[in-house]
């Protein structure tokens, strides 16, 4: 039967294919009737036969092979009956031990249960016995007044688990629990009173071991909130007698004093220190007896009285030392610019000291319990959730940014914000009104005041340890370097340099008119005002030189402050935002070091344009006087007579003395620079309105080798460059003939970039009168 | 600070009565926050953003101001080196819109006569409860020719173009300040090539 389905699919096509497969049917033979049709038909189907034959051949081939199968799987059978039989037997054997498994493991949770059952019984059995423990032990203990003990009872009981306690009261023996329970409440109550008066006995006494000795029973009890806040009011009014005293010892203290004039800081620094002293003693009590993140509680309770007496050392202070009045008149001068009841800037010193240490002093006391606060939720809060850690945060930062000894300082400060600007603009324009030059120095004694001023109140600002506050007088300052004092060194610098020769003796007329006229509008006649030509000439270069030196000494303040305030922020001053805070505002205040700068290169434009080319231009002129236009007679009597840059480069030397010794070296070799570009450029002119033989142009190149040499030896500056046009100019000045230019220009250059065009080339080529204007024309440049 | 990555950079501060939300501004417009139940400012705080604007990158150095009165004097000495001042009031509280001509006075003695100054009405989620009727706020911002804008730090109403709006008017300021060429007292923003925005409209 297998064989025969498995042959089945072979057949079909064979069975069904072949009356298909012969194209002829009977019908159609039988109506064949003419003969060559029936050939046809015939040999088609002879054809046909043969095919099928072969077919049919083909299957009878594998015949064998089927039947090898067959045998095959005729002797598969049996086996597979086999396994049937051992798979029925596997799964029997599984669901057996499954169910063995089952039962085994449910007994062993009926065990487990049971045990549990047993332990809570035995605890609960425990817990009773505890409660009639604790009850006989809180009553002796009572009776022994031994506190220690009946709490540490009673704290057993509190600990005891309340519904199994509830339960056993449900049970045979309830009237009894239900007894002892009750005497328990009663004795845990009577302790709880005896205790509280005990403790403020002891408190009243000032009895420290028994206040300490009760303290540490409150958390036994369960009243931790309770127990801190006695122990706080004790030591509060520990605080408060320290601080009365201290104050009283203030009031009488002589003014002569060494420390007299700072003495409010120290009554704050002594508060402070006690405060600090009584966390720093009693922090390990607080942290055994009642766990840790308890210190916040404790020392809140502190800063309310740390507040109330820092409340009354302010008033004191502000009333001894009439501080809000100093303010009001500060605010009013500067409000007014009259100066008829102006504030001597020099008496607020010693306040604007004092305030700033007392602020200094407040915020390393804030910062203290800021650290030990975080330090004591931190250990508390290592196991808490995120949100409970930024519910502590939001605690603590209350507790220092609202307690009134913050908001006290930050009013304190601001006014000082005031008073010290006030103090830094007046002391200021003091030394400009005071400003005197002594003869040998390059500034005057004012730059140095002014920035010894600003240096002394910022350095004041960052001592009272508040980013702010230094922020604020950083930016003050900035301010008064910038509007104030740039302005007093620019209207110096615009009275100008006056001019002394002759032909300039106008000019110093009028600026020596200008002066007077400008110190007349000043509303007083200052003498001082018609200086003589020499001392205006004098001070327009000590101004410049002023004017360089704030340039630097803004940018050393400023590296001088970032290493100051970054010691302070290592410290842990200033929040997160304070690095941030400084820096811009320090980058505000050496911007003005660059204002300075310009101002700088006004003025020495100004002495370049003034006082340098009005003296060099007649010099240069002088070269018109001289014939280039030589033989070698003239040539070599040159030689011997120089005619004309001796005397030039003596004239310049002469001329710089004056600036040297004058200016500091920076500034002199920037007007050096000046100057040289200035010779270079009328030079040029001078030389392109003059004739030259092939001699004359010899003798400009050994005149501009000399003028080159002497320049080199007076500046730093590289003044071929300047020169490099003139140098080129020599050179055409000395060719052989025109043609000659060709060696030297376009591919036959070299190394020399030539800086001037065809068409100045050809300017300069016919400066030679030897040279015909033909050759000059033709020349393919 | 030159070496950074930015075309131009403003100092921006933000002055106004205590509690009218200058704090919730910035952090809105920096940090995308509103934080709720948001201390008092102590002294002042300093956040950056830098924001892109047709291209450019425009650094915003903002500083936020505390308002209660003894901060003043701290506050008071970032207003002359401020390119722009925000004003703010509380559309809530009659108060802090009544300060402002004091704000104004203190604007006028201390900041730079160059400074751009904006008046904001803040808090107009709170509509039921305003006390500050918009045509009031907009005649007074118009008779002291300020640019005036009412916004919501908790719904983020306006924040955005508060800030942006402004830098683009720092910008062509700071452009028509390059072509001026005014040597005594240039902007810190520096402008490369000259040419006017018309992106941007204040009302």
């Amino acid at each position: 039967m297998a064989a025969a389905t498995a042959l089945g699919p072979k057949a079909t096509p064979g069975e069904s294919g072949s009356p298909a497969a012969s194209a002829l049917s009977m019908e159609r033979i039988q109506s064949l009737t003419d003969l060559a049709d029936l050939e046809a038909a015939y040999t088609r189907l002879c054809e046909e036969e043969k095919v099928v034959q072969e077919e049919l051949d083909a299957l009878l081939e594998q015949q064998s092979t089927i039947e090898n199968k067959m045998v095959a799987l005729h002797r598969m059978g049996p086996n597979l009956q086999l396994i049937e039989g051992d798979a029925q037997q596997l799964a029997g054997m599984i669901t057996f031990t499954c169910n063995l498994a089952e039962n085994v493991s449910s007994k062993v949770r009926q065990l487990d249960l049971a045990k549990n059952r047993l332990y809570q019984a035995i605890q609960r059995a425990d817990d009773i016995l505890d409660l009639k423990f604790c009850m006989d032990g809180v009553q002796t203990a009572l009776r022994n007044e031994d506190y220690e003990q009946a709490a540490a009872h009673i704290h057993r009981y509190l600990s005891l688990d309340k519904s199994v306690i509830e339960l056993s009261r449900q049970g045979k023996e309830g009237g009894i629990i239900d007894a002892n329970l009750k005497l328990l409440q009663e004795a845990e109550q009577r302790l709880k009173t005896i205790v509280t008066e005990k403790f403020d006995t002891a408190m009243k006494q000032g009895d420290l071991p028994q206040v300490e000795r009760f303290f540490k029973i409150f958390p036994l009890l369960g009243l931790h909130e309770e127990g801190l806040s006695k122990f706080s009011e004790y030591l509060c009014k520990q605080v408060a007698n320290k601080a009365e005293e201290n104050l009283q010892l203030v009031m009488g203290t002589d003014m002569s004093d060494r420390r007299a004039a700072v003495i409010f800081a120290d009554t704050l620094t002594l508060l402070f220190e006690g405060i600090a002293r009584i966390v720093e003693t009693h922090q390990p009590i607080v942290e055994t007896y009642y766990g840790p993140g308890r210190l916040y509680t404790l020392i809140k309770h502190l800063q309310v009285e740390c507040d109330r007496q820092v409340e009354k050392v302010v008033d004191k202070f502000i009333k001894e030392r009439d501080y809000h009045r100093q303010f009001q008149q500060v605010q009013n001068s500067m409000m007014r610019s009259s100066s008829a009841e102006k504030i001597e800037p020099r008496e607020l010193d010693p306040i604007l000291t004092e305030v700033t240490l007392m602020n200094a002093r407040s915020e390393l006391y804030l910062r203290f319990i800021k650290r030990r606060i975080i330090a004591d939720f931190e250990v508390g809060d290592a196991m808490a959730s995120e949100e409970v850690k930024q519910e502590h945060q939001k605690y603590l930062d209350k507790l220092l940014n609202n307690c009134l000894l913050s908001c006290t300082m930050q009013e304190l400060i601001g006014y000082y914000i005031t008073m010290e600007e006030y103090f830094m603009r007046e002391t200021v324009n003091k030394a400009v009104a005071m400003d005197s030059y002594e003869k040998g120095q390059l500034t005057s004694s004012m730059v140095d005041d002014v920035f010894y001023i600003v240096k002394k109140c910022i350095g004041r600002a960052l001592s009272s340890s508040s980013i702010d506050c230094l922020c604020a007088m950083i930016n003050h300052s900035t301010t008064e370097l910038e509007s104030d004092f740039r302005e007093v060194l620019y209207n110096k610098l615009k009275q100008g340099f006056p001019a002394t020769t002759f032909q300039d003796f106008q000019r110093g007329v009028t600026s020596a008119v200008n002066i007077m006229h400008s110190s007349l509008q000043q509303g007083k006649f200052d003498t001082k005002g018609i200086e003589s030509t020499d001392e205006a000439k004098q001070s327009f270069l000590v101004t410049l030189n002023n004017v360089e030196v704030c340039s630097e000494n803004i940018m050393t303040l400023k590296k001088t402050l970032e290493s100051d305030c970054s010691k302070l922020l290592s410290q842990g001053f200033g929040g997160e935002q304070a690095q941030a805070k400084i820096e811009s505002c320090l980058s505000d205040m050496a911007a003005v070091s660059n204002k300075f700068r310009d101002l700088l290169q006004e003025g020495l434009n100004e002495l370049n344009s003034t006082a340098i080319k009005p003296q060099v231009k007649p010099w240069i002129n002088l070269f018109l006087s001289v014939s280039h236009n030589i033989e070698e007679e003239e040539f070599s009597d040159y030689e011997a007579n120089d005619p004309w840059v001796q005397q030039f480069i003596v004239n310049l030397e002469q001329q710089m003395t004056e600036f040297k010794a004058g200016l500091s070296p920076v500034i002199y070799d920037t007007l050096t620079g000046l100057m040289t570009s200035l010779i270079a450029i009328e030079l040029e002119k001078v030389l392109l309105k003059s004739t030259f033989s092939r001699l004359g142009g010899l003798q400009f190149d050994k005149e501009l080798r000399s003028l080159i040499a002497y320049l080199t030896t007076v500046t730093t500056w590289t003044i071929r460059d300047k020169f490099a046009r003139l140098s080129q100019m020599a050179t055409i000045l000395n060719l052989e003939r025109v043609t000659e230019i060709l060696d030297y220009w376009g591919p036959n250059s070299g190394p020399l970039t030539w800086r001037l065009t065809p068409a100045e080339v050809r300017q300069v080529l016919a400066l030679r009168i030897d040279f015909r204007s033909e050759d000059i024309k033709r020349l393919r440049l | 600070m030159s070496m950074e990555d930015y075309d131009f950079l403003f100092k921006i501060v933000l002055i106004g009565n205590a509690g009218v939300g200058k704090t919730c501004l910035v952090r809105r417009f920096t940090q995308g926050l509103f934080p709720p139940g948001q201390g008092a400012t102590i002294g002042v705080d300093f956040m950056i953003k830098t924001v892109e604007i047709n291209g450019e990158k425009v650094k915003l150095q903002i500083w936020d101001t505390a308002g209660q009165e003894r901060f003043r004097s701290i506050t008071q000495s970032y207003y002359r080196s401020a390119n722009a001042l925000i004003l703010t009031y509380d559309i809530t509280c009659e108060e802090s819109f009544r300060c402002l001509p004091e704000w104004l006075r203190e604007i006028e003695q201390y900041a730079s006569n160059k400074v751009i100054t904006v008046l904001v009405g803040n808090k107009i989620d709170l509509a039921d409860k305003r006390e500050v009727s918009q045509q009031r706020a907009a005649e007074f911002s118009e008779a002291q020719d300020m640019y005036y804008l009412e916004t919501s730090a908790k719904e983020s109403d306006n924040v955005e173009k508060l800030f942006l709006d402004l830098a683009c008017r720092l910008i062509s300021e700071a452009r028509q300040n390059t072509l001026v060429n005014n040597v005594s007292s240039p902007l810190p923003g520096e402008g490369k090539s000259i040419s006017y925005l018309t992106c941007c409209n204040f009302n």
